[in-house]
């Protein structure tokens, strides 16, 4: 039997993202051990990208805005099919959540009363988004990593998990490898929590980092956790689409905050032809009013630009599909127009958008002061996830937790801009909180040597083979058909296909040979990170063909209205005995009265 | 985010191939060894694209079935700086290094990459940048709190004061000022890095308390006055920090520290 490294910790926090950090934090200044995994490097996590802010309800620019408010917005934004519980702690816990983390040193732009500035944000009713220029996520990674680097957190970098290990039903530890080395290593832990991200790398286009592959939704499903709402996937309306490189990255919605619109070839604000009924009276009628709204006049109303994400990616695709597209397939985003309504727009759009300005200018060698960029839609985020308890972050397998974009139910079937890192700083926090209050009531449990033979004999499998597959065009593959079959616009016929399809890669998957050693080897790398990816595009198509009607993230042809009936229910997914998926459909609880109110009289 | 970085140019006449020549090695310690990889041009490629290519078939120009090179990437848009290696000669982000930009500046055809010098180096292109956190937890870089007071509604700060603080916060920690300053060698010297965070935390309304703490931290062997005040730092740094600003600051505030911090204890 092999020796392999063992370290031993209270709590283990799988992935060092914002939610990851938070989480390792709050457990760690509770005094017990914390272990913090990271697959790439300490604050280097897909948070750092994050640009258009934190959502609070602080009411620093608008003295209307209150929890409440907050927890409409999101509700509304969720097409009603969200946790309402986590969407209320959630309202009500931002603010300190955001408070605090300026306490620890994070910088904010400020009011003029020296206040934290707050930006106005799709479906967000009054400005909400503390921020500091467009990269507040990097501001937060920053802020979160030196707080946490002093705390005792023992940090493993460039170290991947391949798998839990369960003591009967309970988790107790890891299996990971070492990059560099390629050497296996043993995390036993009283409770794990994951907080791995997203799952952005299942398609073609976008806008994630190389780590968005789905690992804490595979290792939660393969330990037996239940996922939830995996059909919800938002697709950002504005990605650049030219020039290839970088074909995804994200522009970021506070263009259209800052006064940005939409236009097709022909020059025509699409926008304004298509609004749905329920924001109707939340909408700008003119451009003028619209116009008046981003800056900063209380009496006006937002324009149709500034609607929810999955809308707005939708009303795009079907510019481009009537031929009213830019040369590369996107439509056009202008902030330059601004120079007919203020007299120093160049200096004014460099200050309020700095990196946009360098984005383009060094990717696509564009001035956006002075040119219309192209942009178009790019897999941005997955509402599904981790089935959570809403106030422990609990998953549905005892001594597992989960927080951040892995988890799920917070924002149902589509996530307002700026929920997610204010969800990452107010779960993250219940996560490890909850974690140690579990971790304290345990021992460690014991290791079972079997369950780690058989992880480990799967994860080496390809090298002793002799197959033909390479990871690299497996993993290509995939991405082309899940852009495809399972995108912006499903139906059936094409998502039974996308069935057949997985089927057939996953096939491949066992198929594939691998030469060379164990140490950093990017082919062996892929070929795992494909397992946890078909799993999720798994997990995803048959979701997405259970969920008979478009509502958010999901937008159906075949049934592209919303259904009442599946307004009532959520989609879990879980793994059977004998392997094979489970999915289940579950009904949403009944709201408290209190929240139900709250919700009639906002609209 | 230098404006020189900004300009780009197009190439009129492009090759029809780019060689990429990477140093590499198989594991810290072993030997490095060159290996050029010859791949077709394309118009708007960017060295980590270049990369991606060579890892789908990695054969060297003569043939040579290899390894697929090794190197860490993550946001692909400048923000993370973990693609930080040296291209041509100059130290900078990977991501965001055009090919066609390299190829003008160079003439030729070729592309060389190595890693960064004054950090381990892994593997072939990836280097191990725990120094930087270290010298992080060295000056004390964070703000002392215990969770218990109250956070209230916030302290009230000017938006002046703010733009100071934000252009030391953009800090990714991707190292490239440290390989470009010619004091840097075997963790010898604390470096631009952590100066800035210094001057970052020092100015933060709750991060006084420990300002002393972080300048004496500063005051070591290892310290501040080790700057040689080439200025390379700042002409590498891809987050346009003001890095020399924050050394002089520091330095100023470092010797009035030591010349009457006694008198404050």
């Amino acid at each position: 039997m092999a020796e392999y490294q063992t370290y031993e910790h209270d709590v283990l926090v799988i992935g060092a993202g914002g939610a990851g950090l938070r989480a390792a934090i709050e457990a760690s200044a509770a005094g017990v051990s914390v272990g913090l995994v990271c697959k790439s490097l300490l604050g280097k996590a897909h948070t750092v990208m994050a640009e258009g802010g934190v959502a609070a309800a602080m009411a620093n620019v608008d003295d209307r805005d209150n929890w409440r408010v907050h927890f409409s917005d999101t509700m509304r934004g969720g097409q009603y099919v969200n946790n309402w519980r986590m969407a209320e702690l959630h309202a009500k816990e931002a603010p300190d959540r955001v408070r605090e983390l300026e306490a620890w040193g994070a910088v904010f732009d400020r009011t003029k009363d020296g206040r934290i500035l707050q930006r106005n944000f799709g479906g967000h009713k009054y400005p909400r988004l503390a921020h500091v220029g467009d990269r507040t996520g990097l501001e937060m990674i920053r802020t979160l990593q030196d707080h946490g680097i002093h705390q005792g957190i023992e940090v493993y970098m460039e170290v991947t998990v391949i798998g839990l290990l369960k003591d009967g039903e309970r988790v107790t530890g890891a299996f990971a490898y070492e990059r560099e080395h390629g050497r296996f290593r043993i995390f036993k832990a009283k409770a794990v929590i994951l907080a791995t991200g997203g799952i952005g790398r299942a398609y073609k286009i976008t806008s994630n980092s190389w780590e968005g592959t789905g690992d804490g939704h595979a290792l939660a499903y393969d330990a037996g956790a239940e996922l939830i709402d995996m059909e919800f996937i938002q697709f950002h309306p504005t990605g650049m689409v030219y020039p290839p490189s970088v074909r995804g990255i994200l522009v970021t919605e506070g263009v259209r905050g800052e006064g940005g619109i939409l236009k097709n070839s022909e020059g025509r604000r699409f926008m304004f032809d298509d609004i749905p009924d329920n924001y109707k009276d939340q909408t700008a009628d003119s451009p003028e009013e619209g116009w008046r709204y981003t800056q900063g006049d209380k009496n006006a109303r937002r324009p149709p630009e500034l609607l929810t994400r999955d809308h707005v990616a939708r009303c795009i695709v079907r510019e481009v599909k009537a031929g009213r597209g830019t040369p590369n397939g996107g439509v056009y985003l202008d902030i330059a127009w601004i120079k007919e309504k203020i007299s120093n727009a160049p200096e004014h759009i460099k200050k309020k958008l700095p990196s946009m300005y360098h984005q383009f200018k060094q990717l696509a060698d564009l001035d956006i002061t002075e040119q219309p960029m192209e942009v178009g839609p790019t897999t941005h985020y997955i509402m599904g996830g981790i089935r959570v308890d809403a106030e422990t972050q609990a998953s549905t397998v005892p001594g597992l937790f989960a927080a951040g974009e892995c988890a799920a139910g917070i924002n149902g079937a589509n996530r307002l801009g700026g929920n997610s890192l204010s969800d990452l700083l107010v779960f993250g926090k219940r996560a490890g909180e909850y974690a140690v209050e579990f971790a304290k009531e345990q021992t460690q449990g014991e290791i079972n040597q079997s369950q780690i033979e058989e992880i480990k004999r799967r994860a080496l499998e390809a090298f002793e083979r002799t197959g033909s597959e390479n990871p690299f065009h497996i993993q290509h593959d995939l991405q082309a058909m899940m852009q495809d079959l399972v995108g912006i616009v499903r139906n059936e016929d094409e998502m039974q296909r996308a069935l057949v399809g997985i089927k057939e890669l996953q096939e491949r998957r066992k198929k594939i040979s691998l030469t060379g050693n164990i140490d950093f080897n990017p082919s062996w790398h892929t070929a795992l990170d494909l397992h946890n990816l078909l799993t999720v595009s798994e997990a995803i198509t048959r979701a997405a063909i259970e969920r008979k009607e478009s509502r958010g993230g999901q937008y159906r042809e075949d049934y592209s209205a919303k259904n009442a009936e599946f307004g009532k229910v959520n989609f879990t997914i879980k793994k059977e005995a004998g392997g094979n998926m489970q999915i289940e459909r579950v009904p949403i609880p009944e709201m408290p009265a209190e929240l139900k109110q709250i919700i009639e009289e906002m609209g | 985010m230098n404006e020189a970085n900004v300009e780009k140019k197009r190439l009129t006449n492009p090759p029809q191939t780019v060689n990429i020549s990477i140093k590499r090695r198989e594991k810290l310690g072993a030997q490095q060894y060159t290996e050029t990889f010859e791949i077709p041009y394309r118009k708007n490629l960017n060295v980590i694209s270049a990369l991606m290519e060579i890892r789908k078939n990695p054969v060297t120009k003569d043939g040579k079935q290899t390894t697929p090179p090794v190197w860490d990437m993550n946001c692909l848009e400048q923000v993370c700086g973990i693609c930080t290696m040296v291209i041509n000669g100059r130290v900078r982000q990977s991501c965001s290094a055009l090919v066609d930009d390299l190829l003008l500046a160079a003439g030729g055809n070729t592309i060389t990459l190595e890693p960064m010098s004054k950090f381990p180096n892994v593997r072939d292109l990836t280097v191990d940048r725990t120094p930087m956190f270290n010298h992080l937890k060295k000056v004390h870089a964070w703000v002392e709190l215990d969770g218990t007071h109250d956070l209230g509604a916030g302290p009230r700060m000017a938006q002046e004061d703010v733009q100071e603080r934000y252009a030391y916060s953009r800090c990714m920690t991707c190292g490239c000022c440290l390989e470009a300053c010619p004091q840097y060698s075997d963790d010898n010297y604390i470096g631009p890095q952590a100066i800035a965070q210094v001057r970052l935390f020092n100015m933060h309304p709750s991060g006084k308390m420990n300002r002393d703490e972080r300048l004496e931290a500063l005051m070591e062997d290892d310290g501040i006055t080790n700057c040689g005040n080439a200025q390379n730092c700042i002409q590498v740094c891809p987050m346009s920090i003001p890095l020399t600003r924050a050394i002089y600051e520091t330095n100023r505030e470092v010797t009035i520290h030591g010349l009457f911090g006694w008198l404050r204890k």
